[in-house]
């Protein structure tokens, strides 16, 4: 096993640096469709880093779960990062694991900020928790089908595999059973990173927020880990949406200009998927908590679609 | 010596009968009997643990032969074992688990001084013990249905031990009543067999369905599937299941969660891939069905239960599901030949088993520890545990990380090669059927991420946030021996977890006997640090790797710390009370609100009632007393099981009248009924 | 016969008739009812990109009569008289259904499934795209389905609606050159007087019970 020190010392930093920006391209697209000015893209650098300048309160209800739960966020997400393919095909850590892994991770993760929610005593919290773990659950087997469709048309569970296996001139431009299967994941996509028709990330009113309830008793560099890592988060799930259904232009050898044209290319499509998730968040209005189920059995029924039009035949 | 594992093997039985003898000696002298009984078995367990790692390490040669127990006095009853990979192979579970029981129980059983008789507690589960352990390694029909009604009858007395109490009782009386269902089944399946082999010992049975007709295979697949399949707890044959497990002990809940329900995959298995033969398409599509379906409701029921132990008996069932998906999918596989990924499709099934077995007692264990701490079973009440019992917890956090499938403990490795089983197999065929093995895959999806959900309310809601109850107030941690219980199982998980390729070597004689394949050079990369499914290409895993990267990534956030945080100070603070004075544990997220969503969700499986009962004086908002009642409709109970029962009934009431309560009239039957025979025979 | 004349045509036809078959899924989501309108204006529309590709990619100019009258009709003509429909009699906007969604995903996945199977044996004559043949019978059976489903008179038209796209993308799949342009004219036409038939039943409807529930019309039993 030869393992690739400067391609996973990149990665990190790529995953590291490129997550706040594209949350605050997110953010500042969406402003302007609101015909607001909105913050600058380069804000969430700043929030982190006066997040973490900042002093912490912690709940005196609070044990080590509270405590380590920013860390598990961070570390999972980063992890589960370097294990998609961003520039190159190959990822860093493909060996280590592959779709499954980084569903399981991004799983493990969500799972102690469920825990992180409960510890504090806070009602709020729990109400997250609760609403957190039910939307994951249910949208789970719509994200494994759609997963599937891909795996199985490329022989492999292996991220890089599948990426290889459609890359290069037996590429079709989106498959019919390739683009059922990445609606579904685009409904998962918005339903996993809290977007709106699911979760609305701009709001603290007590009784629609999900994903920000957890976070209620976080405060100073705690917030500051948490929040990176859902950025993080995003950004390993649209480069994965990105790289897997649209793989053009990720770098074939390695030279420097083959790397920054796969930089280039992978910034034109995450560009592109936030500028979908904008529109879809600027059109829509939050659902009901009850009606997301509505929603996500669509994306299980895409994904079954998906393969049933590969497979049928 | 030239036969270790046998004579070890020997010792372990010697030991089990020692302690269950011991029990009965001490019965007036409850310290003796705890560390007689408890003690001797951990020891027999600890032997048992070293045969059988000897034999699969071994491979096959060293004991596969048949040996005489005990002389036998009646004839064609014969007392032999035989101690085959595969028997090796549940021997180590059951001998892995007990151990870490008896050693749990020495400090558990205390609980129980001066209000119950350990010694009767010892014995019986020194005599359970011994009764599984003969089922594993049973070498001919007559031993097995031996030791498989001992083990129903002393498990029944086990579930009783609380028997004051009217609940015990009658999940007693249900256990009974299955437990002979299930006996019943599993005679008929055998006497299905033996009227083509003609033999009772088991290695005349090798193959044996393919002498049979088509019609008495499928009659005994069946009959096997629901005599195997009540054991197992695989639903709809699941209801005595999260009755009986949550009233007995606890280390019995263990031991039955943990080891007896896997009696019934070890039946399933020894007959279906031993006994039967090349398997028809339906069977195994049959067994995938009735495994996924148990998965998903196993775990939906858990979601809905907020009395711990109930909860965990749930989840039995939901990995139970999961284990027969394995082997449902390797029965497919070996139906359409393809022998690899059958012997892919067990290793996901056999890890799933030994995984369940060692996070499922685990979870017991701790569940026991609480138990023994508030005494209430009901996680309403608890709270804030994680500072009174803090390695309990710890040890109940690691079950729980482990039977949610998340990496990278053990319960992620297996659901991972049940994944890649499932995804491989859709190209086995080119019929519909195919369709199947993705489908079943998102259902273990789902049942994967519920089950996470089911454990952040299990552990969020037991252990985190403030107490809700004075008992759980004033829980203390537990004592040594218990502690030491929890830990081995712990280990157990993260060690299954972190080194499952060197772990699949040990299946490999087991592969080899079942499907004549040994694949786990194929499934081991790198030295054995990853994990592959099959080829390199197909997907690869590696928990060990997984775990050394969280280490590597750890410094990013704490330097983040060292670099902008040096200066800021941390200081404790009451939660945010909206202004409030104050959190009292009222506010905090109850068990049954946590689960409300998937309740509504999938109300339609669920039908949940609920009852609110508000007396007031001047207006309803200000209500003096309020009720509030919530149930949760058990289909199966209410849709299958109570028809039959009104229909058994009905029947019954017809066939007393035959009871004439005179001796002449039942001399007259006995007499008709000698006639007829003879004359059927006599033709 | 003749082969596709290129690859990538039959590559995009399959493309947009699954997308078609998406946006069908969606009208059984879709709650409100200009939403719906809209979603079938933009399911008719791809119809008619489908059938201009097959007009480019098959020489067959009389197909590029099809793909105008599909973008006059369906795509304008007819959302905006619903629309104005809508608006005239101010009805509401959010429709009823007899089954809730995730039933309603379920039932719509099996008939495609089953659309799948059916159309399996035909493929080989099939000479466009891979599974065209196949969306198009999904789209029927789920537009069958649509009008069983719903409980008011406009949404019944707009499910009888996406039903016909179904009927012209098979056509389309089927037969490379479609089906003769009389017979395609005539359906179109049709389906359109149909429609507007129908438009002014609801539009009596309305008046008579205040309400377009059909199954009101029991009433007029007594």
């Amino acid at each position: 096993m030869n393992l690739d020190l400067p391609a996973l010392l990149a990665q990190t930093a790529l995953l590291l640096l490129m997550a706040p920006l594209l949350s605050g391209l997110i953010k500042n697209w969406k402003a302007k469709l609101q015909n607001r000015r909105g913050p600058r893209i380069w804000q969430p650098y700043f929030d982190v880093v006066k997040f973490l300048r900042k002093d912490m309160v912690i709940s005196e209800h609070a044990s080590w779960i509270f405590l380590v739960t920013p860390y598990v966020v961070f570390v999972t997400a980063l992890s589960a990062g370097l294990m998609v393919p961003m520039i190159t095909a190959h990822a860093p850590m493909s060996l280590f694991g592959g779709a499954l892994a980084l569903v399981g991770l991004l799983a493990l993760g969500r799972f102690f900020l469920a825990l992180g929610g409960l510890d504090p005593a806070s009602a709020f919290g729990g109400m997250g928790s609760s609403r957190e773990m039910t939307l994951s659950a249910i949208a789970e087997p719509a994200m494994m089908l759609a997963i599937f469709t891909v795996a199985i048309a490329a022989g492999s569970t292996n991220l890089s595999q599948i990426v290889l296996a459609s890359h290069g001139p037996h590429w079709k431009f989106l498959d019919p059973s390739h683009a059922l299967a990445f609606a579904a994941m685009f409904i998962v996509l918005l339903a996993e990173t809290g977007r709106i028709p699911v979760d609305n990330p701009a709001t603290h009113l007590e009784l629609t927020m999900i994903h920000e309830a957890m976070l209620l008793e976080y405060s100073g560099r705690y917030l500051a880990l948490i929040e990176w890592g859902a950025s993080i988060k995003q950004l390993v799930l649209m480069s994965l949406l990105a790289n897997i259904f649209f793989p053009v232009g990720l770098a074939a050898d390695a030279t420097p200009a083959a790397f920054g044209l796969g930089l280039l290319f992978l910034v034109a499509k995450l560009v592109l998927l936030a500028g979908a998730v904008v529109l879809v968040e600027t059109t829509n209005a939050k659902l009901r908590l009850f009606r997301v189920p509505d929603l996500l059995s669509v994306a299980f029924m895409l994904g079954t679609l998906a393969l049933v039009s590969t497979f049928l035949f | 010596m030239e036969n270790l594992p046998a004579t070890l093997l020997n010792l372990s039985l010697t030991g089990y009968v020692l302690g269950a003898v011991a029990g009965v000696l001490f019965l007036r002298a409850e310290k003796l009997a705890n560390i007689f009984t408890f003690g001797c078995a951990s020891m027999a367990s600890l032997c048992g643990v070293v045969s059988s790692v000897m034999v699969l390490v071994t491979g096959a040669a060293a004991a596969n032969q048949s040996v005489q127990l005990l002389p036998s006095l009646i004839p064609y009853i014969h007392f032999t074992i035989r101690v085959d990979p595969l028997s090796a192979f549940f021997l180590l579970i059951v001998s892995l688990l007990g151990f870490a029981l008896s050693t749990y129980s020495l400090g558990y059983a205390k609980g129980f001084f001066g209000r119950k008789n350990v010694g009767v507690l010892g014995a019986f589960f020194n005599a359970l013990l011994l009764a599984t352990v003969l089922t594993f390694v049973a070498d001919n029909i007559w031993l097995f249905l031996i030791a498989w009604e001992l083990m129903a009858l002393t498990a029944y007395c086990l579930v009783t031990f609380d028997h004051e109490e009217a609940e015990t009782r009658k999940a007693g009386v249900l256990y009974f009543i299955m437990a002979h269902i299930d006996a019943g089944c599993v005679i008929l399946g055998f006497l299905l067999l033996f009227q083509a082999s003609g033999d009772y010992s088991f290695a005349s049975l090798h193959d044996i369905g393919a002498q049979m007709s088509s019609g008495k295979r499928d009659a005994a697949f069946l009959l096997f599937l629901i005599g195997f399949g009540i054991k197992a707890g695989i639903v709809p044959l699941h209801i005595w299941l999260p009755v009986a497990h949550p009233v007995a002990p606890s280390n019995v809940s263990a031991l039955m969660s943990g080891v007896i329900i896997k009696t019934g995959i070890y039946g399933l298995i020894r007959v279906l891939f031993d006994f039967l033969g090349t398997p028809p398409l339906w069977w195994g599509v049959t067994m995938l069905t009735v495994g996924t379906i148990s998965a998903v409701l196993g775990v939906l029921y858990a979601l809905m239960e907020h009395d711990l132990k109930r909860l965990l008996a749930y989840h039995s069932i939901e990995n139970i599901g999961i284990i027969v998906m394995g082997l449902g999918a390797a029965l497919m596989f070996l139906h359409t030949g393809h022998t690899v990924l059958a012997a892919l499709a067990l290793i996901a099934g056999l890890y799933h088993t030994i995984n369940h077995a060692s996070f499922k007692g685990l979870l017991f264990l701790g569940a026991g520890a609480v138990l023994h701490a508030t005494h209430t079973r009901n996680m309403e009440e608890m709270g804030g545990l994680i500072k009174r019992m803090p390695q309990t917890a710890f040890f109940f956090l690691i079950g729980a990380v482990a039977i949610s499938a998340l990496p990278p403990l053990n319960g992620f490795v297996s659901e991972w090669l049940t994944y890649q089983a499932l995804l491989q197999g859709f190209g086995t065929t080119d019929s519909l059927m195919r369709l199947i093995f993705p489908l079943s895959g998102a259902m273990l999806a789902l049942t994967g991420a519920l089950a996470a959900a089911c454990f952040v309310k299990a552990f969020g809601i037991t252990f985190l946030a403030q107490p809700r109850s004075k008992q759980a107030e004033q829980a203390h941690e537990v004592s040594g021996s218990m502690r030491f219980g929890m830990g081995v199982l712990a280990a157990a998980c993260v060690a299954l977890g972190l080194f499952p390729t060197q772990f699949v070597q040990l299946l490999d004689p087991l592969t080899q006997q079942l499907t004549g394949q040994q694949i786990s050079a194929q499934l081991s990369l790198a030295n054995g640090l990853v994990l592959a499914s099959l080829t390199e290409k197909s997907g690869t895993v590696s928990t060990l790797g997984i775990s050394l990267m969280f280490v590597c990534l750890l410094p990013i956030p704490f330097a983040l710390w060292l670099v902008f945080a040096r200066k800021s100070k941390t200081r404790r603070g009451p939660t945010w009370d909206c202004g409030q004075r104050g959190l009292t544990p009222q506010m905090e997220y109850t068990a049954t609100g946590f689960s409300k969503p998937i309740r509504m969700i999938f109300k339609a499986l669920f039908r949940p009632r609920r009852d609110v009962q508000r007396e007031y004086e001047f207006s309803p908002y200000f209500a003096t007393t309020i009720r509030f009642e919530s149930h949760v409709e058990e289909v199966f109970e209410r849709r299958i099981y109570q028809p039959l029962q009104i229909l058994i009934l009905r029947v019954s009431r017809q066939i007393r009248a035959l009871q004439a309560g005179s001796i002449h009239a039942y001399l007259l039957y006995i007499f008709v009924t000698l006639l007829s025979l003879l004359l059927l025979f006599a033709r | 016969m003749n082969p596709p004349t290129s690859e990538s045509a039959a590559h995009l036809i399959t493309l947009l008739a699954s997308i078609m078959l998406v946006l069908q899924l969606l009208l059984v989501v879709q709650r409100m009812l200009v939403a719906n309108i809209r979603v079938f204006a933009t399911q008719s529309l791809l119809l008619a990109a489908i059938a201009a590709v097959v007009g480019y990619a098959y020489h067959a100019p009389h197909v590029y009569v099809v793909a105008v009258l599909t973008l006059a009709g369906k795509v304008i003509f007819l959302p905006w008289w619903l629309e104005r429909l809508v608006r005239q009699i101010k009805i509401e906007q959010e429709i009823d259904a007899f089954v809730n969604v995730p039933a309603a995903m379920l039932i719509c996945g099996a008939q495609t499934v089953l659309a799948y199977i059916v159309a399996r044996p035909i493929t080989s004559l099939e000479r466009l795209g891979n599974n065209t043949l196949a969306v198009a019978i999904a789209l029927m059976l789920i537009g069958f389905f649509l009008m069983i489903n719903r409980r008011k008179a406009i949404t019944q038209v707009l499910a009888l609606l996406t039903m016909e796209n179904g009927v012209m993308l098979a056509a389309i799949a089927l037969t490379t050159y479609g089906m003769p342009l009389v017979v395609e004219i005539g359906i179109f036409f049709d389906v359109v007087v149909a429609v507007m038939v129908l438009g002014i039943l609801v539009f009596r409807i309305r008046e008579t019970f205040a309400s377009m529930d059909v199954s009101k019309l029991n009433e007029l039993k007594w």
